[in-house]
């Protein structure tokens, strides 16, 4: 389909363009690269000529490579790259959440309502925990053990009395939670999620 | 006050051709559709006006993606297909308040410009 496949000097132009435009996203790059393989066909047509001293004034013309993919706007990430990564971390539990959370706080495509309540959806069970320790703590530190008392007590009374008791329906729920939240919160800010905001014409 | 640099003045100027250039481009397509090749040549070779052709395209893509034209495919005689645009209703409109807006703008510079503003 394009006849000038195959030129050394349009391959070499074309290379430099696509490697000029490498910030922009693929598909914009490609259709860009395209545009300009167009242009040159045509201008070789209408020259109708297809020596080296045509092939470089259609490209002069053209402008430098880098000039047409700066034109093309500035460098962009890729669309909701970081808001994958986002999901993706805050779904899983623990050291995720550490390293979800801020990418969450920090992306563009939330509003400020969205990002809180998926934050704390995925910091649920830190809180939960947190207050189960505080409860916990209370529980033991209503019984205070003298410390004198230790050398009398019999150590397998002392594990007995911490409540051995495997995993109990509260452990299961406290479990569950912890699994089901990350997920959860990434659910939901995957369903809020909105595109990044689009360069207008005014903004070039 | 900033004092400005002679290379200043170019610099405003390609500023300027870039906010420009697009209403051209609807001004040319305001009669009928046009290839992008069509364009960009007819563009260029208005004086003054645009330095390097390649930079037209991102421009084109630009409006489309802001729904002031529309694009489609059509076979030429000559070559490979030819992708045409076409003003949209939202780019006759653009175009319209572009063309008022710019004759103020214009006179008032020329004016300045040309009597140093007394007349």
């Amino acid at each position: 389909m394009s006849t000038v496949q195959g030129h050394p000097l349009v391959d070499d132009y074309l290379r430099r363009l696509e490697r000029a435009a490498a910030h922009l996203p693929r598909a914009r790059r490609a259709e860009l690269v395209a545009e300009i393989r167009r242009h040159v066909d045509e201008a070789l047509l209408e020259a109708s000529a297809r020596d080296e001293v045509a092939v470089r004034n259609a490209l002069e013309r053209l402008g430098e490579p880098e000039e047409i993919a700066a034109a093309a706007g500035p460098p962009a990430r890729d669309r909701g790259a970081l808001e994958l990564v986002a999901m993706i971390l805050v779904a899983i539990p623990g050291i995720g959440w550490i390293a979800g959370a801020p990418l969450v706080a920090f992306s563009r495509s939330w509003a400020g309502r969205e990002k809180a309540l998926g934050i704390a959806i995925c910091l649920l069970p830190v809180v939960l925990f947190a207050f189960g320790f505080v409860a916990a703590d209370g529980g033991g530190s209503s019984t205070p053990l003298p410390v004198d008392a230790s050398p009398t007590a019999p150590a397998d009374d002392l594990e007995l009395g911490s409540d051995d008791g495997g995993l109990g329906p509260i452990e299961v729920l406290a479990v569950l939670v912890t699994l089901s939240a990350g997920p959860l919160a990434a659910l939901y800010l995957g369903t809020r999620l909105r595109r990044p905001p689009v360069p207008g014409m005014t903004s070039a | 006050m900033r004092r400005m640099e002679p290379g200043e003045a170019r610099n405003t100027l390609s500023q300027l051709r870039r906010g420009v250039v697009e209403y051209c481009v609807l001004a040319l397509l305001r009669d009928g559709e046009r290839y992008g090749f069509e364009l960009v040549r007819t563009l260029s070779e208005v004086d003054g006006l645009v330095t390097s052709e390649g930079t037209i395209y991102p421009l084109l893509t630009r409006l489309r993606r802001d729904d002031l034209v529309t694009t489609f495919w059509q076979e030429s005689e000559s070559g490979p297909p030819r992708r045409y645009y076409r003003l949209t209703e939202s780019g006759r409109e653009a175009l319209a308040a572009f063309t008022s807006d710019w004759a103020r703008f214009r006179d008032g510079v020329d004016a300045l410009l040309t009597k140093g503003g007394a007349g």
